[in-house]
């Protein structure tokens, strides 16, 4: 894929979902059930929106991007449109980003602790994207 | 939820703690407790909380503790709540202490425009964990629509009678204790003081009553308090944290231990003279003894601190050796953090010991003494964990009262 999709589109939604299934396996995930939702303030237009992910038994079973209130998930962050653009492409780590109070983690501390090295492979994947922002 | 079998001579019924605080909370309008003293913790959780901690009660269902996230696993596997119901704070956003709380009472409780009770007072042991001022003001910022009332006196009073449970512990605790006892004795005898150090007098214990079943050396006084010499006899001295010092021919040695078993805390206290010692140091030693034993004799349902404390310095004066006694003889005792005040907070003294308060059995407290010389570089110490009973007191540790006299 060399063409660019728009970051939260239903194009990159689809890239994303698409790259996950292939790129992650249920061992790499250590087999965990669980789900998060992104929720993006400031986003260009001036709407909210979202991001969703549910995994089960490590397998990425839903990836949503859409406005208004996102499915019930058991970690929700919220931040700015910009921070999580450029924790998506690498820019800001998304755990200096939480330490600095810009992001706003709900859910189990400790086993949000667990799932961190998960969260930064699925970015790691999402940032491969070629994207607009 | 499930806690652990009665047939356990330790078992506790949380459940059923936590709801007389519900029920206590509904009788005073309270609709979150928010409890942060480390004896509230110990009490409500059955864990080890040593970094600061909350524990929200809501009025219906099981209560939440939070604890620093580095710990939050361990305490939750430690306490009869679940993982979901010990939660981990941290600097990071939304996941620090004040905003995690608060969003869990207004989102997870939906209790915005409520009363919730807290812990704030006075306490002259350093770990109690009153609310602090700072915290106090930024969850009222955070729940700006509540009313915060002071509610300490909740868990005071339901804390103050011991259940057959967590007397079990104190006396485990206590045997534990005699076990160190035991190993400082060996070690000391027959010549085996000579170099040894009040520190390594410490270690000795704490490696004895670990073996046999202790967590840790539990007081916040310096672990297991170590002294001799000179040291034992200093002015009202009822806190020795051990030094680098060496045990000396013809000096006193107190050996005061402390043990703690599922929360439960040992702490005894025995005398040593290492020979050749004095008629005058014996004197003082039958002093001490004496008076130990008319006070064990004497504690019993019924009586209070000041009545007690009367008749004892009588004694002490009609002896001879009134000027040589710290005129008090007890401190508070409960599951870590529970330490030094008797009872309710209903003195003269706001959160020190009411003078009248009057013993009920199964109370427990520590039977405590402190004999001190000065000019003469001597002093004795006595604290033993105690029972309260109808009649009579049950001491806990059973090493022999004594004074020993080790060549």
């Amino acid at each position: 894929m060399t063409e660019k999709v728009a970051y939260l589109s239903s194009q990159w939604r689809d890239e994303v979902e698409k790259r996950l299934k292939s790129e992650l396996t249920p061992e790499q995930m250590k087999h965990i059930t669980t789900s998060v939702a992104f929720n993006y303030t400031n986003c260009p237009g001036g709407n909210a929106k979202f991001l969703y992910f549910k995994c089960e038994d490590g397998s990425v079973t839903d990836v949503l991007v859409d406005e208004g209130e996102p499915p019930q998930a058991e970690f929700v962050i919220t931040g700015n449109y910009d921070l999580f653009a450029q924790i998506t492409q690498g820019i800001i780590k998304s755990h200096r980003a939480l330490m600095s109070g810009k992001l706003k983690l709900k859910g189990n501390m400790v086993k949000a602790l667990k799932l961190a090295s998960l969260a930064d492979r699925l970015n790691r994947i999402m940032g491969q994207i070629p994207t607009t922002y | 939820m499930s806690t652990k079998p009665q047939r356990d001579p330790y078992f506790i019924d949380f459940p059923k703690r936590v709801s007389q605080i519900q029920e206590k909370m509904a009788q005073e309008d309270i609709d979150v407790y928010l409890g942060s003293r480390l004896r509230t913790l110990s009490w409500v959780t059955d864990a080890f909380c040593p970094w600061r901690s909350y524990i929200i009660i809501p009025a219906e269902g099981l209560p939440t503790a939070f604890t620093f996230v580095i710990d939050a696993a361990r305490v939750a596997d430690d306490s009869w709540l679940d993982e979901d119901h010990v939660l981990g704070y941290a600097p990071l956003g939304g996941m620090n202490q004040i905003a995690q709380i608060s969003d869990f009472i207004k989102e997870e409780l939906g209790v915005k425009k409520g009363r919730i009770g807290f812990e704030s007072g006075l306490s002259n042991y350093l770990p109690e964990g009153n609310m602090t001022l700072f915290e106090y003001e930024s969850f009222k910022g955070a729940l700006s629509d509540c009313t915060f009332v002071n509610a300490h006196h909740i868990i005071d009073e339901l804390a103050i009678i011991k259940d057959e449970g967590t007397i079990n512990r104190f006396r485990e605790a206590s045997r534990i204790v005699d076990e160190g006892h035991k190993a400082v004795k060996e070690a000391i005898s027959k010549g085996g003081w000579k170099n040894l150090t009040e520190t390594e007098i410490a270690g000795i214990a704490a490696l004895a009553m670990r073996r046999a079943g202790s967590v840790w050396e539990w007081s916040f006084t310096g672990g297991n308090e170590i002294a001799s010499g000179y040291r034992t006899g200093l002015a009202g001295g009822a806190c020795t944290p051990p030094t680098t010092r060496k045990l000396q021919a013809g000096q006193p040695l107190m050996v005061d231990i402390h043990a703690m078993f599922k929360l439960a805390l040992g702490d005894h206290a025995h005398n040593y003279l290492i020979g050749p010692a004095t008629d005058r140091q014996l004197w003082h030693a039958q002093n001490f003894i004496d008076i130990v034993s008319l006070t064990l004799k004497t504690y019993r349902a019924g009586i209070s601190p000041v009545s007690l404390g009367e008749q004892m310095m009588d004694f002490a004066e009609e002896k001879g050796f009134a000027e040589y006694m710290v005129p008090g003889f007890e401190h508070g005792i409960g599951m870590l953090g529970d330490e030094w005040r008797i009872g309710p907070n209903d003195g003269p003294f706001a959160f020190w010991t009411n003078p009248d308060h009057v013993y009920r059995e199964n109370e427990v407290l520590i039977c405590a003494m402190q004999y001190a010389c000065p000019e003469e570089d001597i002093g004795f110490r006595y604290e033993n964990p105690i029972v309260i009973k109808k009649d009579k007191c049950e001491a806990l540790s059973r090493f022999a009262l004594r004074v020993e006299v080790i060549e």
